[in-house]
């Protein structure tokens, strides 16, 4: 399948002289001898693909570029070398008013402080885009009305934006952007402003909603967390560039560098590994012939946890045809959850482990 | 640090401009006058009283019961005043100015709040258009336009320009980047950002520039009455010339009604056009006195009282009195008349109008100072004035304009130029004794304005002859402020030493002591001219030769001043005819009626 948003070298860079910089930086100069010159590279050698129906997070600390970067998928800038394809189309090359034609029938965008016109009603926040494609007023508010419910906000179609607490502005910012059709969402550190409580609600609907209308959505993040939770794949951005793509669990257990690494040690692995990606490979073929129960690649690490206290042996692996495919024994789960992979280390003065067990 | 000589270059610039681009002054000239008169023309159409009540219901509507009874109390005491006509063409003049200030200021502002360039550029010049006094603004307009309201209207459009410029810029500014860039996220035109988004979102900031264009443009109005636009502006101008602190009072009282009322209604309209302001109003909880009409009732009542208006406007101010009797030698010819509020100024300058009138003249009479006064002349807006002092104290506005102006001779006899001390001023009968004096006054020469001629005598000959440079500091001023030192000093009898002129009514009133001038540093005295712009005698050969004629003899003068002192302001007219009554046969020596016939006078 191809994919539906993709970035070519894409490099932006701010200040005087951006196409000597944007020389400069492919001869292998870094951002801080180009600040010194005046300019600042926001972007630099950026390339990724995004399959339809696709989560891409892009996570990065602040600096890092990743709001420039998803300014320049939709042209609100200009990259200053590089291309970006839409559904194949090369967005770079396309003059003012067709790059509008295409933000407004094919790419919508949700901003981190919601951004809702606080002179129009809900209603007619949500029917923005349409009004801007020129959807006749009857079908835009029918259209307006549906988005809104399927954000939860049935019933508020007629309140002003100030009346609404953040979580629920942000649905209707999601609504806005979900009303047009789009088959492409930008998505701004949506959540970023939110409460802890609210922002997982909003994670929790965003999913839901993906389950059924499967879009394309590129996601801007600072939070690994948020980021381990929604993406598909993620992008880690520092300084600029990309320094690792990958799912959620190539990141956490293949960093790539230690920036990355350093980044993880916060990260909740219980709720972002697997069976597959914790269990013991090297097995005998013997391990499932009990009546015990047993877990699929696919298990969350949460899930075997609880196996894994229930059974008094290590937990066994089958794939969909049923042929053992590991075993995860409970010092490996421990030691996942402590980011600790070595064997564990005999030790020097034994004593009843029953007794302490059983203290325990 | 050589001399750069900019007032030059700004000089020959403006008459450049006056020079080569008349027919644009000229055009622009015509449209202002247009629109000026057409709102004065419906703002004066209807009785006060019905146009007060349309002003009370547009407060109604706007900003709830109270207000629009106070605005109808309001436009009552300044009809009551007699004010009227006055504030309708104050008003008819700010809303002109504000219409042209707003169709420039908001496009301007929505420039500058997209272009950096631009707004780095505009930024200077507004400084220099909100700074610059605004006198020096008033004279380039009145060369360009010439006396009346097009140069009102043009000063006061330009002081007041700036604050819609900068508030239109602000708001577009203010309005948040995110929303903007949501707007284009969902590919708006930057033309419907424009509209759809930035300005609703800057409209209450625009409103409150629009408000601050109104109060400026109204403060400007009393500034821009110097340069004849009539009106509440002249009004004051006029009542300051004459010292006349009630009148004053008065007509500053109806600009205070103006500029509350524009004030109160532009805040409200402000709330009432941004959908934020009308949700805010919606909530605020009503009361018995902010109940506010429906739409639909306020343009109803609206729509009725004009209606009423229109109908009784026909029988309203249709019966205007024709004051020509006997012989109309003029036949409703317009003649404009100038003065400085100078007593001999006013004395003749209404007698004039008297006489004019008898024969059958439009006359139209307005005060200025005496620089406008030259340069209406100058420029032919202005038929004849009859009190320049040739050849001395007008000598500067003489070498300038004097090409362009015929001198119709003089009509009263020596006039003298002194400085003055109360008779209770012992030891100084001279000036030469004024230089061991000093301490006793302060070193202070009380002045007037410093464009009167015999200003700058005193300060470049009387002054060095007798010694008294660094000794003595003239005080510049006006005439009335002149006066009410004088009157002041007087009344707690303390030295004071003033510029004054003979003949002057302060003779009279007070016991005063001319100062010798045994050097003639005042040089001889001067005559009292009448003047009249180039062409006045072709066209006006008979009025021309009745000036021409014209003389006065001091009694006359001092009689007929006198007089109009004692009438008080507006009634110099009145005062005129009592004179002439008790003269009989002066109007018709002065003003023949030809071999038409004597007409009997009074």
């Amino acid at each position: 399948m191809t994919a539906r948003i993709e970035a070519e070298h894409l490099y932006k860079v701010f200040g005087r002289r951006p196409d000597q910089a944007v020389e400069r930086l492919e001869q292998g100069a870094d951002r801080d001898e180009l600040r010194a010159e005046g300019s600042t590279a926001a972007v630099i050698d950026v390339s990724f693909a995004v399959a339809p129906g696709e989560i891409f997070v892009v996570m990065g600390l602040s600096g890092s570029g990743k709001s420039t970067l998803l300014r320049t998928l939709n042209g609100l800038l200009t990259p200053t070398a590089g291309r970006v394809r839409f559904d194949g189309q090369d967005l770079t090359a396309l003059g003012d008013r067709e790059l509008r034609e295409v933000r407004a029938d094919k790419i919508s965008m949700v901003f981190q402080h919601f951004a809702l016109f606080p002179h129009r009603s809900v209603r007619d926040n949500a029917a923005y885009g349409l009004a801007v494609q020129g959807v006749p007023r009857a079908e835009r508010e029918r259209r307006a009305d549906e988005a809104l419910a399927l954000c939860g906000l049935a019933g508020w179609e007629d309140s002003w934006p100030d009346e609404l607490s953040g979580g629920m502005q942000q649905r209707v910012g999601l609504a806005r952007a979900l009303a047009t059709d789009a088959d492409l969402l930008l998505m701004d550190e949506s959540f970023s402003a939110l409460d802890p409580l609210i922002r997982r609600d909003m994670q929790d609907q965003l999913l839901e909603l993906q389950k059924t209308l499967r879009k394309t959505i590129v996601f801007i993040t600072h939070d690994l967390n948020e980021a381990m939770r929604l993406g598909d794949r993620i992008a880690v951005m520092r300084d600029g560039r990309i320094v690792q793509t990958g799912t959620a669990e190539d990141i956490l257990l293949r960093p790539a560098d230690d920036y990355v690494a350093s980044f993880i040690q916060d990260v909740d692995r219980s709720r972002v590994l697997t069976a597959s990606a914790v269990m013991d490979t090297d097995v005998r073929g013997d391990e499932a012939d009990c009546a015990c129960e047993t877990a699929e690649p696919g298990t969350p690490f949460t899930e075997l946890c609880a196996l894994s206290a229930r059974l008094s042996h290590p937990v066994a692996v089958l794939d969909a045809d049923r042929t053992v495919v590991g075993v995860v024994p409970e010092s490996r789960l421990v030691g996942f959850l402590g980011d600790e992979r070595g064997d564990p280390i005999a030790c020097d003065h034994p004593r009843d482990d029953r007794k302490v067990t059983a203290r325990a | 640090m050589p001399r750069l000589p900019l007032g030059d270059w700004v000089d020959s610039g403006v008459d450049w401009l006056v020079g080569h681009l008349s027919w644009l002054f000229d055009a622009i000239r015509a449209v202002l006058e247009g629109m000026y008169d057409g709102i004065d023309a419906v703002l004066t159409a209807p009785q006060p009283l019905l146009l007060a009540g349309i002003l009370a219901v547009l407060a109604w509507w706007l900003r709830g019961l109270l207000a629009g009874v106070l605005a109808f109390a309001g436009f009552a005491l300044v009809d009551s005043l007699d004010l009227w006509e006055r504030a309708m063409s104050t008003l008819s003049l700010v809303l002109v100015a504000t219409i042209i200030a707003l169709v420039i200021s908001v496009p301007l502002g929505i420039w500058a709040a997209r272009s950096r360039a631009v707004s780095a550029t505009l930024r200077p010049a507004l400084d220099l258009l909100q700074t610059m006094p605004s006198m020096v603004l008033l004279i380039p307009a009145m060369l360009f336009f010439g006396l009346g309201t097009a140069a009102g209207v043009v000063a006061t459009l330009i002081f007041a320009l700036a604050p819609g410029v900068r508030m239109t810029e602000l708001g577009i500014r203010q309005v948040d980047a995110e929303l903007v860039e949501a707007a284009e996220a969902f590919g708006t035109t930057p033309r419907d950002t424009l509209w759809r988004v930035q300005l609703p979102l800057a409209l209450p900031t625009i409103m409150a520039g629009v408000n601050q264009v109104i109060m400026l443009g109204l403060s400007m109005v009393v500034i821009a009455g110097m340069v004849g636009t009539g009106g509440l502006g002249g009004a004051v101008n006029e009542a300051i010339g004459q010292l006349d602190i009630g009148y004053g009072f008065e007509a500053g009282v109806g600009i205070v009604v103006l500029a509350i009322y524009l004030d109160r209604v532009t805040g409200a309209l402000g709330t009432q056009l941004s959908p934020l302001g009308r949700r805010a109003a919606a909530k605020a909880r009503p009361t018995a006195f902010s109940y506010r009409p429906r739409p639909a009732v306020a343009v109803v009542a609206v729509v009725v009282l004009a209606l009423v208006a229109g109908g009784l406007g026909v029988f309203g101010p249709g019966a205007t009195k024709s004051t020509a009797s006997g012989t109309d030698i003029g036949q409703g010819k317009e003649i404009k008349l100038g003065y400085i509020p100078w007593d001999e100024g006013i004395a003749s300058t209404f007698l004039w109008k008297e006489l004019l009138e008898r024969r059958g003249f439009k006359v139209s009479v307005t005060q200025y100072a005496a620089g406008p006064l030259y340069t209406g002349l100058a420029t032919g807006r202005l038929d004849f004035e009859t009190d320049s002092w040739l050849p001395t104290t007008h000598a500067e506005y003489w070498k300038k304009y004097g090409d362009r102006m015929e001198d119709l001779g003089n009509w009263y006899g020596s006039t003298s130029l002194e400085l003055t001390v109360p008779s209770y001023v012992k030891d100084v009968n001279s000036l030469a004794d004024l230089k061991d004096h000093a301490a006793e006054f302060d070193g202070r020469i009380i002045g007037i304005e410093p464009s009167a001629g015999m200003m700058g005598l005193l300060k470049d000959k009387v002054l060095d002859q007798y010694g008294l440079k660094g000794k003595y500091q003239v005080v510049d001023g006006s005439t009335p402020a002149m006066l009410t030192e004088l009157k002041r000093a007087y009344a707690k009898k303390q030295p004071v030493v003033v510029t004054l002129w003979s003949p002057h009514w302060a003779y009279s009133d007070y016991r005063l002591k001319k100062l010798k001038d045994p050097a003639g540093a005042w040089g001889k005295g001067d005559t009292v001219h009448t003047l009249a712009r180039k062409g006045f005698s072709a066209d006006n050969p008979e009025v021309a030769q009745w000036l021409k004629d014209f003389s006065m003899t001091e009694e006359q003068l001092t009689g007929l001043e006198a007089r109009i002192q004692k009438a008080g302001k507006g009634k110099e007219q009145d005062a005129v005819r009592a004179w002439l009554k008790e003269n009989p046969g002066l109007a018709d020596t002065w003003a023949p009626a030809g071999k038409a016939g004597q007409e009997a006078a009074g």
